[in-house]
């Protein structure tokens, strides 16, 4: 059985149409997406008479056709940010207004990841191609029911999942960040969580762990060294461990065949824990590329008889 | 949810909290690293010993400033890399992504892994002449400084380097940076210092104090005057400082990329929301660090030409160069200034504090051809071992193994074949190979990642309405093309040698054929490599 699993898009369109077309591109029998769908940046377009006016990579553009706003909304999207368009009062207001932001913002998430479910639809030949959705830590609780609504989409978080005689089961929160983040719990609470979703598992053996916080120290979750002000030390030369203990220690006590994690988008890489296979595709969104991990699992020997990190 | 909002008068773009909204790092932190890495104590001075005598006719001084103004061209090209692309995988990254995954992994391997295997024993020769030759010497043991620059002394400082080198990779950059940042300070106080002994002090105090502790230290009398001498018996005329004929001042530029090509040498951006401001951040960093190395080149110069008279400065890297020097050591000119307070306690300390641009900038040796390995081992082009870091003490074991053991085997051939000690610019030729293909790279960015370069701010950095990054692009392939021209056509660079070709072409070809044995085993394996960098349509 071959299944892609990719995480961490952060709102690319992009990256979601790649993601869809994984599965026939590299001819798997399932696609996973680990987490954090959501997009960090919200793009305000004014309209104004007869034209548009938005800001693109610090240059201030005027969008006079239907088209080139078009055009411009493509661009906003496949680098995982929200177009918004208002005009010039709405914008002033949307600046002032305690939470108003926060509430365009849901409303702009929320309206595309039901866009996106939509193109899945075909994509995934109605539900034919299994297909698992997560959140991550970024993520809004209101994408939950989203993505559990959808016909041919499977919501992973907190439930186990036969995914072709393996047993898959997922969780989405982290340990805590410097950002105070969505689904954040102090390593006591996550290791609750986790046993929780481990309980399910009826054969560690067949066992897919899909824990968006890499293990601590697994060389999965390097990421830069941050000052109190959030800026990276040392020029961003100082990497250190951010993962989770609780993931890590989940890991040594039930040797799952596969874990899968995201989170830490620049470290990607693969680690050997005992017998299991850990692996973090990292994720470049931003660039419109789709990182992630193609896996031949072995339903006779339940195990993971080969591994390619690919750049999508 | 916390916003953020940017922009002059409303905001240009609202941020919601989430994980990985990092501010820019400090200009002042990558200023560092780049002057650091275009080292003008240890490799700038290392190198002005052989590139003077090489090319007599040729201004030291002219050629620094002109090389400077062309590697800011690789700085503005670099710079639009990385704020398009910001990878922590550099080179590697950029032409996989760019060009092909065959090219990248060749002239990354070749450019940041194999070629540090020939760096290790040239950071060894200068720290044996640099360190340990000086320090002796003072401490009056001349026999012993002597010792450093015998075969076997060079290949015992090589395996301490390359020890050194190891072990920090070993425990990681986050104490080491700290050390780094500590050594960059003491190494400009250090200097500061030794500018002050030169402009406080005559040329006649000088020649005094040289005769005097030539004469205390190696019982050589009258060392001034027999250095010039020694210089104009090799056949040796020292050109005069200033701004002289241009053609032979060109053709010290590829020699000058000895020291002055690695401003982006430790140049990477973290941060996923990239602005019109990350350019110029990133730019600043690179090419204050550039210009911080010139101009430090050009004071030393002056106050060389000031104290030690430019005649002599030249003469005593001419004689050494020829084998003629009369002092049993390297002519390292700041022990020399020291040499001008007559204390030996001074003298050591004014050595140690200067060996901090050694220490500040070992650590590094090693660091990149990690990155390529582990790199090269998830992509399964290396096998998955390589990428193994032991679970106790966190060691990197097999990369090490990797790293370590061609560089020692490297390393006793350049201690004990003089001959191949003299191909010190093939270190700087691989990795000019390198930075060509990404340049390339930069090149042909907006028509290969047509989407990708839109939405950079790279492309919105243009002068006459021309964007500069690719310009820039292909003004470094022009200096690298000549650069390599040079080093392949003219013999006095000592590349263009059988022995030397054939040493760098077995580079290339081990690349290559690790590129395709893995290619082979893997496909027998059932995994395809060629689908790693194979982008997956979006309709």
């Amino acid at each position: 059985m071959r299944v892609f699993f990719a995480t961490d898009i952060h709102g690319s369109e992009v990256c979601w149409r790649k993601f869809l077309n994984a599965a026939s591109f590299y001819k798997a029998d399932a696609v996973i997406l680990g987490g954090d769908v959501t997009g960090k940046v919200m793009v305000p377009i004014t309209e104004h008479n007869g034209y548009w006016q938005v800001v693109l990579a610090g240059e201030t553009v005027r969008l006079d056709t239907r088209e080139e706003l078009a055009d411009a909304e493509r661009q906003i999207r496949n680098r995982g940010s929200y177009p918004a368009v208002m005009s010039p009062d709405e914008l002033t207001e949307l600046s002032k207004e305690e939470g108003a932001v926060d509430r365009r913002f849901s409303v702009e998430m929320i309206a595309s990841l039901d866009r996106w479910l939509d193109m899945a639809d075909g994509k995934l030949k109605g539900g034919e191609i299994p297909c698992l959705l997560n959140g991550g830590n970024d993520d809004i609780w209101e994408i939950d029911d989203v993505i559990d609504a959808s016909p041919c989409v499977t919501f992973g978080e907190g439930r186990l999942i036969d995914l072709g005689g393996f047993h898959l089961v997922s969780m989405g929160w982290t340990n805590p960040t410097p950002w105070d983040t969505f689904r954040e719990a102090p390593e006591e609470e996550l290791a609750a969580k986790i046993e929780a979703v481990a309980n399910l598992v009826p054969d560690m053996g067949r066992a897919i762990f899909n824990f968006h916080a890499p293990p601590y120290g697994s060389g999965l979750d390097e990421a830069p060294a941050l000052d109190a002000n959030l800026r990276p030390t040392h020029g961003g030369a100082v990497m250190k461990p951010v993962g989770s203990t609780a993931v890590r220690d989940a890991i040594v006590r039930h040797q799952p065949m596969l874990s899968v994690h995201g989170h830490i988008h620049e470290s990607r890489g693969i680690k050997k824990m005992g017998r299991t296979l850990a692996l973090n595709p990292g994720s470049v969104y931003g660039d419109g590329v789709l990182q992630g991990a193609l896996l031949e699992l072995d339903p006779k020997k339940g195990k993971v008889s080969k591994y390619l990190l690919v750049n999508g | 949810m916390a916003t953020e909002a940017l922009g002059d008068e409303r905001p240009a773009l609202f941020l919601r909290k989430a994980t990985g909204l990092v501010r820019g790092w400090s200009v002042r932190d990558s200023m560092i690293y780049a002057v650091l890495s275009t080292n003008f104590v240890t490799l700038a001075l290392f190198e002005f010993t052989f590139a003077g005598p090489a090319f007599p006719q040729g201004q030291l001084l002219t050629s620094v400033v002109i090389s400077a103004i062309l590697v800011s061209f690789l700085v503005v090209a670099y710079t639009g890399l990385i704020v398009t692309i910001p990878r922590a995988g550099g080179d590697y990254v950029w032409q996989t992504r760019i060009l092909s995954s065959g090219i990248g992994f060749v002239f990354a391997v070749t450019g940041w892994w194999f070629i540090l295997w020939l760096w290790a024993p040239i950071y060894g020769n200068i720290l044996a002449v640099q360190f340990f030759e000086p320090l002796w010497a003072t401490l009056g043991s001349p026999s012993g400084a002597a010792w450093f620059g015998t075969n076997n002394g060079i290949f015992v400082v090589t395996l301490i380097t390359i020890a050194l080198a190891g072990v920090l990779v070993s425990i990681g950059m986050a104490g080491y940076a700290r050390i780094q940042k500590w050594a960059f300070y003491g190494g400009l106080i250090g200097f500061l210092v030794i500018v002050g002994l030169l402009l406080f002090n005559s040329h006649a105090d000088f020649i005094a104090a040289f005769n005097q502790e030539a004469s205390n230290l190696f019982g050589v009398n009258h060392a001034y005057a027999a250095t010039n001498a020694a210089a104009v018996k090799a056949g040796f005329h020292a050109p005069s400082l200033g701004f002289g004929p241009l053609g032979p001042t060109l053709l010290l530029v590829p020699a000058m990329m000895f020291f002055i090509l690695w401003p982006n040498w430790g140049a990477s951006l973290y941060g996923e929301i990239r602005g019109a401001s990350d350019f110029k951040r990133v730019f600043r960093g690179m090419f204050f660090g550039l210009w911080i190395t010139t101009a430090l080149v050009v004071i030393f110069f002056l106050l060389m030409a000031k104290t030690f008279g430019w005649g002599f400065y030249q003469n005593a890297n001419a004689a050494y160069f020829n084998g003629t020097f009369p002092l049993p050591v390297w002519p390292y000119p700041f022990m020399f200034a020291g040499w001008l307070v007559h204390n030996t306690a001074f003298q050591v300390i004014l050595i140690l504090v200067m060996s901090l641009w050694f220490f500040g900038w070992v650590g590094t040796l090693f660091l990149s051809s990690t990155r390529v390995i582990f790199a090269a081992a998830f992509d399964r082009v290396l096998p998955d071992r390589a990428a193994e870091v032991s679970e106790k003490r966190k060691v990197p074991f097999y990369s090490l193994i990797l790293m370590l053991l061609p560089a020692v085997g490297l390393g006793a051939i350049y201690a004990y074949w003089t001959t191949f000690r003299q191909y010190t610019l093939d270190a700087t030729l691989v990795i000019a190979v390198t930075y060509l293909f990404t340049s390339i790279a930069v090149v042909v960015l907006p028509w290969v990642k047509r989407d990708l370069w839109r939405a950079s701010p790279a492309s919105k950095v243009k002068l006459l309405g021309v964007p500069i990054v690719p310009v820039s692009g292909v003004i470094s392939i022009g200096l690298l093309v000549f650069c390599l021209v040079e080093w392949l056509s003219n013999d006095n660079y000592f590349v263009n040698n059988t022995s030397s070709l054939i040493y760098m072409g077995a580079m290339y070809a081990l690349a290559i054929v690790i590129y395709l044995i893995a290619r082979v085993v893997r496909r027998r394996q059932g995994i395809d490599l060629s689908l790693i960098n194979k982008e997956i349509p979006v309709e």
